[in-house]
């Protein structure tokens, strides 16, 4: 029982992770009805920039300039890969061209950081925490509030000013935001900037706590992917539960079965929703108009 | 005020507008009517920049608006209640009023009094007013017509077009939101209306066109169209 | 086929075939050998990608499937080459149903994830299954000896060869059947080819399962030519060089993807010998910049648009001199190829062949079968698929219900259809007629109420069964397959008539001969009833807006439905247009056929319709005969909104 609570335990803070990836395709998603395929990797730049950056300073100020550069990455990806697509109506092409992007980024990284994992200093002492013989790291404290308050902040945001109102009209229709003289093309750079901004953000929170390399990034975006349609793409609860959900499953199953095998449960569970209900536990489903 | 000059507008390969000129002066209220397919939404869609005029000219406030995008020609002064309403459904009425005045919220057109005109705009429709805190999406068809009305008078507009501010309301709600365009008409707005009840629209009108196939084959004062006996066949019920 | 076609595909084949001793060095051969495997699964990934628009990320795990389904029964049981390459073939087949059934119920960047998702367990699979796959350390098997000969890399040659061939052959005929017509069909329009009775998501299935087993053939064959397999190869990267294969080579073509193939074999040569990639790079670099400054002075492009082109090719060429080591840096130019390819190429390496050709010999490009039938009156009818029986009333709908979130877009609306009458639906726009029309071709399923048709239950069916039941339709926004011919269109209308199977299509049975024919005919005359016939080999997106709602009529009427829904048949025809339509309609109804009309042309509607119903608000405010219709008071103002005491 106790090593189930563990287990638990762990996977809470995995399944934050998830959650804050999947948060960033849902940004983009709204807005574009577009997915960064490299969105893992964007979560991949952001730990080693991170891990290059400590060596000059400490972790704490370094969170920002990574913010900062998850950002521009941001930018970057959506000018050159999903803003061309968009205007030729290609969805075909920028599935490509996200794809592409994504390669791109992870050989160069190879190429600057080495193939190797890296080891990523941690901010905060490494010795366990004991609560009622439950051993939970602080940097997994950290991951889960992090997580949370990244989330909140950029609902607050949406909810609150008008520029977060204009994003959330252009999700709504974007056409009939275009008429209210919002520029709906910078409303998408936007969100992808923020999107890789928060993949970022979840790099540097997630890299003290596991290896950090070039290869990171390509599972951890698939099953925050898993996590979103679990979760439905259009539910900011969903993909907490989901995240949850598919962290447990994960941790659960490396122990009780083999480390090996702890992939499967996730995507597993993804070919199940989408079997069952394609609109995700907490999606609502859209009726398309003929 | 707004000058359309041999507007040709296409979906694809196919042409919908074969040379549209229009011209809509200041503080009057001039409609475009035809029948279903004729082109009247499209016509509007391509004076506010929702589609891409093949050629042609439109001009507004004696500025060239042609080709500009959608969200430009708003912030140059013109405001578009489309058809179908299009609210935007997970925000607040209040929200969705707001974003209306985007531009004077943020850069592109005078600030003014926004927080009075909103105020204004509660007066006009006190069925909004009773909801402003209410998601758009879960406000009856008639309601999301007065905000879409109401949302797009908040630009504190030079031009407003309406496109089909009656489709699928009941007879009553209808009369209101005529009743609502001749306030309007009142207060000096500036206004190109679509309508499918041609008889009301002509009556509300300063100048009327009739739209047929994607030219124009008639246009006119609103008075000389309605005893027009082409356009009463056509256009006003044939029973009538 | 033309014999320039034949004689043409006769001498490559020759040509492949000497090609070993031309360059008999093993290394050659074996390289010719992987070029034709790939080719082969990159024919079945276009059937996938090309035809029916999706991106799948899942074809190097189903290659992975193929490769391992053949080493596993060879390691573990002995099987022989010859049963281990359709076993598997079948499993890789099952695999590909097995991921289907679930993913294709979603399609676009919901798909291409969860292909990837697909391919990554399988990658954990052959890994983890140890007792089956030896995991990481792979499975070792020789290839076949037959009547005590080994088979050698160059007889190897000739095995794999004889699959592509085969291959080729298979995929052109199910492309150019009506399965291949229907893939086309559900890429252009899904809603109509669901509205036309072929089930998209059926056919997209179909065409997964398809790949999927080709994907297994090519993969068997790719076990025996390297006589080891470990789980790594069937990877992420190999997954994207397919991909860069099909677009680059040209999708929805043969050749398409055997350049591709011989595109991503070639290309991890070229990047190994830094000296070659020099002189590559520099002369593409210098092709761009030719290019560009013809396409400038010509004025086909701007400086802007040549600027990105220009400036990847010569970043590209001066990499090469900078780099040191070439293959450390494969995938950036992976990704940068297909950047490249999406942006500059879309149609691919054929595709801008096809352009140019295009260009000055327009005759010998021929994107579409020419169809010479000419219809006549005698074939225009046939009988239902379904006899109706019914009597009296042939759809009833009681008390339907269609809510969108707060909205009641029909609100307990009661129609009866009687048996071979015209019935008219009218009512101010947004007064629910259309959702009716969706409500009651399956588009929509009603939050409530109940319809019947022809004596059976159909609330809640599928789209396409409704349309097989006997219903078809006509769109208010004409939904033809724009990139299909007219005669094609309707074709695709009649698909029900098509009874043969795959195997008849492979083999052109005269089964299958047969009901083409009649096919033909059939789509002819109905282009000549609706008076098309000139333009049957016409592209659909090109016809004008009014011959395009005539054509949706023909390809409705194909379906030889007992009901057919007419959506605003006479927007944006021209008064005599009109007149014809009426007649149509007319005729229509004379043989038996019951008609729902929505329209807004008052004359059209109070000439033929026996009853009229009219929606306002979505809900039935009237029904009756025209003229009781007319002058009921509330459709009176209705229609005329608040302007009756204005005015």
């Amino acid at each position: 029982m106790e090593i189930l609570a563990q287990l638990i335990v762990s996977g809470i803070a995995l399944g934050m992770i998830y959650a804050v990836i999947a948060f960033g395709y849902q940004l983009t998603f709204a807005t574009s009805s577009t997915l960064n395929f490299g969105q893992g990797e964007a979560l991949m730049l952001g730990a080693l920039v991170g891990l290059s950056l400590v060596g000059y300073m400490n972790y704490w100020l370094m969170i920002p300039l990574v913010l900062i550069f998850g950002a521009m990455q941001g930018v970057f990806v959506e000018r050159v890969a999903v803003l061309p697509a968009l205007k030729t109506k290609s969805e075909f092409g920028w599935i490509m061209t996200t794809i592409s992007l994504a390669i791109i980024f992870k050989n160069v990284a190879e190429n600057i950081w080495g193939r190797d994992d890296l080891t990523f200093p941690s901010p905060l002492p490494t010795s366990p925490l004991q609560f009622f013989g439950i051993r939970v790291l602080p940097m997994e404290i950290l991951v889960v509030f992090g997580a949370l308050a990244i989330m909140l902040a950029v609902e607050i945001f949406n909810r609150k000013s008008i520029y977060g109102k204009a994003v959330v009209a252009t999700s709504n229709d974007r056409d009939a935001a275009g008429l209210m003289g919002i520029n709906t093309g910078m409303v998408i750079t936007f969100s992808y900037a923020l999107s890789s901004m928060t993949a970022a953000f979840a790099g540097v929170l997630v890299a003290p706590l596991t290896l950090t390399g070039a290869t990171m990034g390509v599972v951890l975006g698939l099953k925050a992917f898993a996590v979103a349609i679990i979760g439905g793409l259009n539910s900011g609860m969903g993909v907490i539960v989901g995240g949850l959900l598919l962290g447990i499953a994960e941790t659960t199953t490396g122990y009780y079965i083999s480390t090996g095998y702890k992939d499967v449960p996730g995507l597993f569970l993804l070919l199940l929703v989408l079997a069952i209900k394609p609109a995700g536990m907490f999606g609502k489903s859209v009726i398309k108009k003929v | 005020m707004l000058e359309i000059q041999n507007l040709h507008a296409a979906y694809g390969k196919v042409e919908v507008l074969h040379g549209i000129s229009l011209e809509v002066p200041k503080g009057k209220v001039v409609t475009l009517i035809g029948s279903n397919g004729a082109g009247k939404t499209t016509t509007m869609r391509a004076i506010s920049g929702m589609i891409k005029p093949a050629s042609g000219r439109l001009s507004l406030n004696g500025i060239d608006i042609t080709g500009m995008s959608s969200n430009k020609i708003a912030r140059s002064g013109l405001a578009h209640s489309p058809e179908g309403r299009r609210v935007f459904a997970t925000l607040s009425v209040t929200d969705n009023l707001l974003l209306g005045a985007f531009p004077r919220l943020t850069f592109g057109r005078p600030r003014g009094d926004v927080e009075g005109d909103l105020k204004r705009i509660f007066d006009l429709f006190p069925r909004l007013k009773e909801r402003e805190n209410q998601l758009a999406g879960t406000l009856s068809g008639g309601e999301q017509q007065m905000l879409a009305m109401g949302r797009a008078l908040m630009l504190n507009p030079d031009v407003l077009l309406l496109d089909e501010p009656s489709m699928g309301l009941a007879p009553l709600l209808v009369e209101e939101v005529f009743r609502i365009i001749r306030e309007l008409k009142s207060r000096g707005i500036t206004m190109l209306l679509v309508e499918q009840f041609a008889a009301a629209a002509l009556n509300v009108a300063d100048y009327g066109y009739v739209l047929e196939n994607g030219h124009i084959s008639v246009h006119g004062p609103a008075e000389q169209l309605k005893n027009d006996p082409a356009v009463r066949e056509a256009y006003l019920g044939a029973a009538h | 086929m033309s014999w320039i076609n034949k004689i043409s595909i006769v001498l490559a084949i020759i040509v492949a075939a000497v090609l070993p001793t031309i360059w008999p060095n093993p290394y050659y051969v074996h390289l010719m050998v992987i070029i034709g495997i790939y080719a082969i699964l990159l024919l079945g990934l276009d059937i996938v990608v090309g035809y029916v628009g999706e991106v799948s990320l899942g074809h190097a795990a189903l290659f992975g499937i193929g490769s391992y389904t053949a080493g596993v029964l060879h390691f573990q049981l002995a099987v022989p080459f010859l049963l281990a390459v359709p076993a598997s073939i079948v499993v890789t087949a099952f695999f590909g149903a097995l991921l289907a059934l679930p993913a294709l119920r979603v399609n676009g960047p919901y798909l291409a994830m969860v292909t990837l998702a697909f391919g990554t367990i399988i990658q954990i699979l052959i890994n983890e299954m140890t007792f089956l796959t030896n995991g990481p350390l792979g499975l070792s098997i020789r290839k076949p000896i037959w009547f005590g000969h080994q088979i050698t890399g160059a007889d190897y040659y000739y095995i794999v060869l004889a699959a592509l061939v085969l291959t080729l052959f298979v995929v052109q005929r199910i492309l150019k059947s009506h399965i291949g017509r229907a893939f086309e069909a559900l890429h252009d329009s899904p809603i109509a080819t669901d509205c036309m009775g072929v089930s998209v998501y059926g056919y997209k299935v179909y065409a997964f399962v398809l790949s999927a087993g080709i994907a297994g053939l090519a993969g068997s064959l790719f076990t025996y030519s390297e006589e080891y397999i470990s789980p790594n190869t069937y990877n992420f990267e190999l997954t994207i060089l397919f991909l860069l294969a099909v677009i680059m080579g040209g999708r929805k073509t043969r050749i398409g993807p055997m350049l591709g193939a011989i595109i991503i074999v070639m290309l991890p040569n070229v990047l190994s010998d830094i000296e070659l990639f020099r002189t590559i790079s520099t002369g593409i670099a210098v092709f761009t910049v030719a290019y560009a400054v013809y396409a400038v002075t010509t004025r086909q492009g701007t400086v802007r648009q040549m600027l990105l082109p220009l400036l990847v090719t010569l970043v590209l060429a001066a990499s090469g001199y900078f780099m040191e080591n070439i293959t450390e840096h494969r995938l950036t130019i992976f990704g940068v190829m297909i950047l490249f390819v999406v942006y500059y190429l879309p149609n691919g390496i054929m595709g801008f062949l096809r352009r140019i050709v295009l260009k000055y010999r327009p005759q010998w490009i021929h994107r579409h079968e020419i169809v010479a039938e000419l219809g006549d009156d005698a074939h225009v009818w046939s009988v239902p698929d379904h006899p109706v029986n019914a009597s009296g009333y042939l759809l009833e709908a009681k008390n339907i219900l269609m809510q969108f979130g707060g909205l009641k877009a029909l609100n307990e609306v009661n129609l009866q259809i009687t048996k071979g009458t015209v019935h008219g639906l009218i009512g101010p726009n947004g007064s629910g007629k259309s959702t009716m029309m969706n409500v009651l071709t399956g588009i929509y399923k009603p939050t409530a109420g109940k319809i019947e048709f022809n004596r059976k239950n159909i609330t809640g069916a599928s789209p396409s069964s409704i349309a097989a039941a006997g219903i078809a339709r006509t769109f208010q926004n004409v939904q033809l397959f724009g990139e299909m011919t007219a005669i094609e269109n309707v074709l695709v209308g009649l698909h029900h008539t098509y009874r043969h199977s795959l195997l008849d299509a492979v083999f052109h049975t005269p089964r299958c001969r047969k009901e083409k024919n009649a096919a033909r005919l059939r789509a002819a005359s109905l282009l000549h009833f609706v008076g098309l016939s000139d333009l049957a080999n016409e592209e659909a997106r090109n016809l004008p807006y009014g011959k395009q709602r005539l054509l949706e009529i023909a390809r409705a009427l194909a379906l030889n439905p007992s009901l057919l829904l007419l959506d605003e048949p006479a927007a944006g025809l021209t008064a005599p247009d009109i007149k014809e339509l009426i007649a149509m309609i007319n005729k229509i109804r004379e043989h038996g056929l019951t008609v729902i009309l929505i329209e807004h042309h008052m004359d059209v509607v109070m000439s033929i319709c026996d009853t009229v119903t009219v929606l306002d608000f979505g809900q039935k405010i009237a029904e009756g005969t025209a003229a009781e219709v007319q002058s009921d008071e509330k459709v009176i103002e209705a229609y005329l909104g608040g302007s009756v005491e204005a005015a």
